[in-house]
């Protein structure tokens, strides 16, 4: 695949080391400085330039190129070099990245002619809100804008036994879900209603966000519920992931050092509770049980602040605490100081753009135990070989679809459902058999 | 420019910061046109054969007066924000004495008192609804016309000041919910404002045709043996504001249940903001009127008084059945809405009923509406301020926003209400303590709820209170000092008080 970068910072660097043995890349940076370390380390052509102009994309021979990837950290220069992209070369597909959710948004009402948008702060609030909706998970991602999540759980004494123990048919299991597999030992069962789960077993399961959260309560009966999640910093990427969990119904606690900006999100979050502080007082601390709280997030702009604050939240008793770091070696920093889960912005984004790379019909991909697992997200086309099959018709080769999205809703099959063409299936399988399925669809 | 021809020179001293000819001349304009509704008395009068010059002759004393300050003052149209203080206060001046001229004018025994003339006019323009009058029956045709009429002027003078001219001088309820008018926001008072004020006007001369309409029919077909064409007309006239000015000196306790009943409905729908019920009604959205959260506690607090009174009436056995139910209903509309009628003497009622009207006093009806005291919008933002306060004593760093309609309210505003509620409670006291003082000096013996209701009845625009001042009493007992300081009153909780109180700060008047 031929495909551009622009921007050459963090996430470009990020997108470069995925891509550059696989795909022709060409980088397009403002700064040489910033350039010159890639074209050595890389077989790449870089040029140096605004990746905005016309003149620029058009010297670089853009046209007929499969993949423009638009990811310097200002959102408008994004935009308008896909846009100008676009004009130069329409089968060009475009992929941009943004900090601004209002983008994603009206992106999403087809009001900018941009193939794909990738919004930093959104992705990373929903990696956070992931982790916290079912702290039980060992792994989980979400397919179809949300609307269908995976969650890998460990098997337990502790389990429900509604759940474990009886054939999976005679089960009462939450709906819109099911096991895609269980993982025992060596072993792994694409798993029918004749099988049943035992403690010490892992498991996959893929449903709606609802139905995770239920079998995270039912496998893990001791962690609970999150109720009280405590978020230091209600900048774009705090706010957004009090958004998430607002909407999952899950109570949040905004910590915010500036008047203005507490104001203004106490105003578009009804439901969070948002204080004026700068949550490294410890008396502040005290005063608001903050370690009674069952998550802290840190989402300050700053590494350094985020630092301390986590540091403070820890030794002040708060256990589980999540931090979104920003430098790269940052992530080392903060678990050397005891934070338990850190989110790199641009490290994510950057892996969410790569997935584009991929085969055109394959629009995600999730990797579980290492990479000895996968879940696809997958688009069928007339003539595969399962189209027009009902579910319960499917011969188990091997792979299992959790779900299907049709018309844009996620729709978690019964037997008695028919596969169409055009369906998005999100399906689990070996990675060994990527290929296969790919060809059976 | 030649620096000897046009050198800049340090100007005397302007002595007033507020062009008091320009307010003068608005306020000429406004009593000329005024004046032409003293026209509707005098047909009145002749159609029942009663002389029409006491109207005649107020309205060319008006006419004549305006037109005069009007060519004095002519050029001197520098109306901005901060003349509208003046021109609104002293619209309702002027109106009142308009209103008196007639009465002192007519002959008339019982309003001859120039005071008397005048605190009945003040009662009119301002919708209370307290007379000096001891025989209504009395009065000519076309002075009960007038008094009528006046109530249903000022109705709607209220409604459009409140909606589309206090609003810009940052006081009065209405602000609160601008961004709820049926414009997106008042700006501008060539189209805006003129445009809001005529869908309120129609709707409010619709809503009166319709009673009048319906009491009429009542009169027509004997549902009411009481009424008359003349009762019917009269009553929409009152109803529709607010205001409680019956023709009858027992007030509505004259007529048929049929009618107390309507006049209910009404009284309600004259408790609503204006610009919602505009929605509700004109537009079909009833919907709009629950997401209203003033709305929802206006009629949750109407419902819970109507059944508070009905169950003390029937416990200490005052009345029973149906006649409980509409006294205990009609009163707490009629007080809480601040109209002022009566269909029982509720004055006779026990202690706790005397309370509960006493504390209706206090809450009016919506902003926007044509109702007076302190308005349900603000006991609603008030109540969030003191959850917040209490929440931001125990989480001193925890930032609240207050909404209202869910739409977060800005501190400024805030703080005019507390402003508000701390202003309208402090003049009620005074206004109780003057009251009792002065009664004291002419040896009325007024007892302390007298002295308390009638300042609440008076600073909330209700009219009737209790004792003397009941609703079969009358408040020409009272000293011409008492009755100046009732005027002060009603005119003040009319203009919902920072107006008014404006004027009496240095910084109004002077630059510096």
């Amino acid at each position: 695949m031929r495909i551009f970068v622009i921007g050459a910072g963090q996430v470009g660097t990020t997108i470069v080391e995925a891509l550059h043995e696989a795909h022709d890349l060409t980088v397009i940076d403002l700064d040489p400085a910033r350039l010159e370390p890639l074209a050595y380390r890389f077989d790449i052509s870089t040029i140096e330039g605004n990746g905005a102009s016309r003149t620029v994309l058009t010297d670089a021979a853009l046209t007929g190129a499969d993949l423009l990837i638009a990811c310097t950290s200002r959102d408008e220069a994004n935009l308008v070099a896909a846009m100008i992209a676009k004009g130069i070369s329409p089968q060009t597909t475009t992929l941009v990245r943004t900090t601004n959710p209002e983008y994603l948004e009206v992106w999403r009402e087809g009001q900018l002619d941009v193939d794909f948008i990738v919004s930093s702060e959104e992705e990373t609030a929903q990696a956070i809100a992931r982790s916290v909706a079912v702290p039980a998970a060992r792994q989980t991602d979400v397919f179809a804008e949300g609307q269908v999540q995976m969650v890998e759980l460990d098997v337990s004494d502790a389990s429900s036994a509604a759940v474990v123990g009886p054939p999976l048919r005679e089960a009462r299991l939450p709906e819109d879900g099911r096991v895609a597999s269980i993982i025992r030992g060596e072993e792994m069962i694409l798993p029918g209603g004749d099988d049943v789960l035992r403690p010490g077993d892992r498991i996959v399961v893929i449903g709606s966000p609802a139905a995770a959260q239920a079998w995270g309560r039912l496998i893990a009966p001791d962690t609970g519920t999150v109720t009280d999640v405590v978020i230091w910093g209600a900048g774009r990427a705090g706010t957004a992931v009090a958004r998430l969990l607002l909407e999952q119904e899950i109570g949040v606690r905004l910590i915010e050092a500036s008047r203005e900006r507490a104001r203004t999100v106490a105003e578009q979050l009804p439901g969070a509770r948002v204080y004026h502080a700068t949550g490294i007082d410890p008396d502040f601390l005290e005063r608001e049980r903050i370690r009674d709280a069952q998550v802290g997030v840190f989402a300050m702009r700053d590494d350094m602040k985020n630092h301390y604050a986590a540091t403070l939240a820890k030794v002040h008793g708060l256990g589980f605490t999540i931090a979104i770091v920003h430098e790269p070696a940052a992530a080392e920093v903060f678990e050397r100081a005891g934070v338990d889960v850190t989110v790199n912005p641009r490290q994510v984004t950057a892996e969410e753009m790569v997935r584009f790379a991929h085969d055109p019909r394959t629009q995600q991909v999730t990797m579980l135990e290492g990479d000895r697992f996968e879940v696809l997200d997958i688009t069928t086309r007339p003539g595969g070989e399962f189209v027009g099959m009902t579910f319960r018709e499917m011969p188990i080769r091997g792979a299992l679809i959790g779900a299907i999205v049709r018309d844009g809703k996620a729709i978690f099959p019964r037997s008695d459902e028919v596969l169409r063409a055009g369906d998005r299936a999100i399906i689990f399988t070996e990675s060994s058999r990527v290929g296969e399925v790919e060809r059976s669809l | 420019m030649s620096a000897e021809a046009d050198a800049p020179r340090i100007t005397p001293r302007r002595t007033l910061a507020v062009d008091v000819r320009g307010a003068a001349n608005l306020i000429g304009t406004l009593t000329k046109y005024l004046s032409l509704a003293t026209l509707a008395p005098a047909a009145v009068a002749l159609g029942y054969g009663e002389s029409p010059w006491p109207f005649l002759l107020a309205g060319a004393i008006a006419f004549g007066v305006g037109l005069a300050v009007e060519t004095a003052t002519r050029g001197a149209d520098r109306l901005g924000f901060r003349e509208g203080f003046l021109v609104v206060s002293l619209t309702w001046v002027v109106a009142a004495g308009l209103a008196a001229l007639p009465y002192a004018l007519s002959g008339e025994p019982q309003l001859s008192h120039p005071i008397d003339a005048y605190f009945e006019g003040m009662s009119g323009f301002t919708t209370t609804g307290a007379t000096v009058l001891t025989d209504n029956e009395a009065l000519s045709r076309g002075l009960l016309f007038w008094r009528q009429l006046t109530q249903w002027l000022g109705g709607i003078g209220i409604i459009v000041l409140a909606l589309a001219v206090l609003p810009r001088l940052r006081v009065g309820g209405r602000q609160l919910l601008e961004s709820e008018l049926p414009g997106p926001e008042i700006e501008s008072l060539d189209t805006r404002i003129r445009d809001t004020a005529r869908r309120i006007w129609l709707l409010y001369v619709g809503l009166t045709i319709v009673l009048a309409g319906l009491l009429w029919g009542y009169a027509v077909t004997g549902a009411d043996p009481e009424m008359t064409g003349f009762d019917a007309v009269a009553h929409a006239l009152t109803t529709v504001p607010t205001g409680g000015f019956s023709t009858r000196f027992v007030s509505v306790e004259a007529f048929g249940a049929v009618t107390q009943w309507t006049m209910v409905v009404f009284m309600i729908l004259g408790g609503i903001n204006f610009a919602l019920l505009y929605r509700a009604l004109v537009r079909r959205q009833p919907r709009a009127l629950g997401r209203d959260d003033e709305f929802r506690l206006y009629a949750v607090l109407l419902a819970l008084a109507a059944v508070v009174l009905a169950a003390e009436l029937m416990a200490q056995g005052v009345s029973e059945g149906e006649a409980a139910i509409r006294h205990a209903v009609f009163q707490a509309v009629s007080i809480m809405t601040t109209s002022g009628f009566s269909n029982t003497d509720f004055a006779a009622w026990p202690p706790l009923a005397v309370m509960t009207l006493i504390g209706l006093m206090f809450v009016g009806g919506s902003a926007g509406s044509t109702s007076g005291s302190v308005k349900v919008v603000r006991h609603v933002l008030l109540g969030r301020i003191l959850r917040r306060e209490l929440d931001q004593t125990v989480h001193p760093e925890i930032v609240v926003p207050v909404r209202l309609n869910r739409k977060p309210v800005d501190e400024r505003t805030l703080r005019a209400v507390a402003a508000f509620i701390l202003l309208y409670v402090g003049i009620f006291i005074a206004g109780a303590v003057l009251l009792a003082l002065d009664a004291a000096r002419i040896g009325l013996g007024l007892s302390v709820v007298e002295a308390v209701s009638v300042s609440a009845a008076m600073i909330g625009n209700v009219g009737p209170a209790f004792g003397i001042a009941g609703p079969l009493g009358s408040y020409e007992p009272f000293s011409d000092l008492s009755k100046l300081l009732m005027i002060v009153l009603m005119w003040l909780g009319r203009l919902e008080i920072i107006p008014v109180a404006v004027l009496l700060s240095r910084h109004y008047w002077r630059t510096v």
